[in-house]
């Protein structure tokens, strides 16, 4: 099936016609742009993002583990100081601080390779649709469609400003 | 309608191209530069040997001071890698925009002065081959670590802050990276492509990016705080006169975002003018980034003031006397060093012209390195020299040792930036842009 590349130069018509595109029923939608921009980040997809389970996991695993390490090593090797409890959890929870944080923005890494499929495509290889332009100033909204549809997306994308439109064959 | 592409010819923006030009060749200045940063890690590195070989008495320890330059230097440089998780995550969360031009050289920062800080603590403690009997893994005696010493808090605070900052540094330049592999060839570009991970900008790929940084910032706050704060209860948790306040850890933050400050400035002056980044890096940068210095200047000068007036009002003599030698013993030097520095030369930045003077900015930038320095001298070596008995009183000098092996701390973080600004861009290139295409969009208001 042929992909249409609608260039365009901002980000807020390129949003507004893939919600068109997508109420019109065309689902297979990709955008590239050179940097964020939050008018982009439901266009596609209005889920928020899973990298945040990531990153709460991993937070709630390094503190489970900050205080149970500290303490389960504390029992293992007692210590008796004037009767007091041999586990010190104030100062402990120093350490059940520092490992949430390294739990948790380890997490957040993984969590960024398995939702942005990161690493992504065979290695030295781009989708056909992507150009290096994309990487430059320009976005790209890419739509795949069959072939009757072409003439119909080719003007949707126009009419929102494309300043260019071109095929690439699947 | 056109016909599709045949080549992938990157028809390039002015930004792509002004941030890579840094990138591009190899000026005699910089050879002679590199050089003498590998010269002073070669020197530093050979004296360390030789103080494997010798003892810890080269380094000048011997009783009372047995914290000593190594100490002051390793405080020093976590103090420098705190403005890039400041400028990073803070600004970040705070929507400050004006950090997307100087937010990378300061990660990048962050982490060289996180690595040349942790050496210090291998090489202080002598035989840095057995640095791992800090971390607790099991053993044949079944000892575990102490985790009620605030040595073994610092050891979970650097290297968790180590790890976080290498993670955040990399999350932001994946998007850059492909940037490169799309305009490099040969072996660069077989590196840029490995580096960027197959990243194309797609919408998920944003979106889980700009969700994953937001993240780390709202992790990475509290650690830059709770860093430095660990890193003062080094200190505060013993009796030491001049060391037991609960001021510390406030006082070690702001001084380290100050002084981190007073680095990026230091380093960013000359690199804007010698690589014409004018257009990225102006006077709106300088204006906020001497501000900054402005307020943290007034935090660490108050708290030297207060301790000052804690120990007067405190009746104990050990500390009121601790305090005086500060100032009128032996090391006055150093404190008085530290306060002109600091406190003093600062308050030039009250005035606007003097704030977009950027020679004026980088003398008084370097004068505030040279004086936050002095700053973990005076609190390190005047404290333990003068304890409780006057009758184990002592001076403590740094040796020729100490000072090579800190000056080889220079010339490492050096060697890592000079190679860094050749192999990456030093200006996030994509945060950048968001702002060049916002305007864009808008009419050119943000």
């Amino acid at each position: 099936m042929p992909s249409l590349v609608g260039i365009y130069e901002t980000p807020g018509p390129v949003a507004d016609c893939a919600k068109k595109l997508r109420n019109r029923g065309f689902d297979d939608l990709e955008i590239y742009s050179p940097a964020a921009f939050p008018e982009l980040d439901d266009a596609l997809d209005e889920k928020p993002s899973g990298v945040r389970i990531y990153t709460l996991i991993g937070g709630l695993l390094g503190v489970i583990t900050g205080y149970a390490v500290t303490i389960w090593m504390s029992y293992d090797w007692p210590v008796v100081i004037g009767g007091k409890p041999f586990a010190s959890i104030p100062t402990y929870t120093i350490i059940g601080f520092e490992l949430t944080i390294l739990f948790g923005g380890l997490a957040t890494l993984i969590g960024l390779l398995v939702v942005g499929k990161l690493p992504y495509g065979s290695f030295g290889k781009e989708d056909d649709a992507y150009d290096a332009r994309f990487s430059a100033e320009d976005i790209g909204l890419v739509v795949t469609c069959s072939d009757r549809d072409v003439n119909e997306v080719d003007a949707m994308l126009r009419a929102h400003g494309s300043k260019e439109v071109n095929v690439v064959e699947g | 309608m056109t016909p599709p592409p045949t080549s992938k010819d990157p028809r390039d923006s002015k930004t792509n191209r002004d941030i890579m030009y840094v990138m591009e060749g190899i000026s005699p200045g910089y050879l002679l530069l590199l050089g003498l940063c590998i010269l002073s890690v070669t020197a530093a590195g050979a004296t360390w040997f030789y103080q494997v070989y010798y003892g810890l008495g080269l380094g000048g320890y011997t009783h009372p001071v047995f914290w000593g330059v190594y100490i002051v230097t390793f405080v020093f440089w976590v103090g420098i890698a705190h403005a890039g998780t400041l400028i990073s995550a803070i600004l970040y969360l705070f929507r400050a925009k004006w950090r997307n031009a100087i937010n990378r050289s300061a990660e990048a920062m962050t982490v060289f002065a996180v690595l040349t800080a942790a050496q210090f603590l291998g090489i202080h403690v002598g035989r840095m081959w057995k640095s791992y009997f800090i971390l607790p893994y099991p053993n044949q005696r079944g000892l575990w670590v102490n985790f009620r010493s605030p040595l073994e808090w610092d050891t979970f605070a650097i290297s968790t802050y180590a790890t976080i900052s290498i993670v955040f540094f990399f999350i932001g330049l994946i998007p850059d990276l492909a940037i490169l592999r799309d305009r490099s060839k040969g072996l660069k570009k077989l590196l840029y492509t490995a580096l960027a991970l197959g990243w194309q900008g797609t919408a998920n790929q944003w979106k889980s990016h700009s969700r994953a940084v937001l993240h780390l910032s709202g992790l990475a706050t509290p650690l830059v705080l709770s860093v430095h704060s660990v890193v003062s209860w080094d200190f505060a948790m013993s009796i030491v006169p001049g060391w037991h306040a609960t001021i510390f850890a406030p006082y070690f933050v702001a001084g380290a975002i100050f002084s981190g400050f007073a680095m990026v400035l230091t380093v960013m002056i000359p690199m804007r003018r010698i690589y014409g980044l004018e257009e990225y890096i102006n006077d709106y940068h300088f204006e906020n980034m001497t501000r900054f210095l402005l307020l943290t200047s007034w935090i660490v000068g108050y708290a030297y003031g207060i301790e000052y007036f804690i120990a007067w009002y405190s009746g104990v003599e050990a500390e009121q006397t601790a305090f005086w030698l500060r100032a009128f013993g032996p090391y006055w030097f150093s404190t008085w060093t530290m306060i002109i520095c600091n406190v003093v030369l600062p308050q030039l930045f009250w005035v606007k012209r003097f704030r977009h003077n950027l020679t004026l900015v980088f003398v008084v930038c370097t004068f505030i390195n040279i004086g936050m320095w002095f700053e973990r001298y005076v609190i390190i070596i005047t404290s333990l020299s003068t304890e409780y008995d006057p009758a184990v009183w002592g001076i403590y000098t740094p040796t020729w040792a100490e000072l090579v092996i800190f000056a080889g701390s220079f010339g490492f973080f050096g060697m890592l930036f000079l190679l860094f600004i050749k192999l990456f861009p030093i200006i996030a290139i994509t945060e950048v842009k968001e702002l060049e295409i916002h305007d864009k969009a808008h009419g050119g208001a943000h």
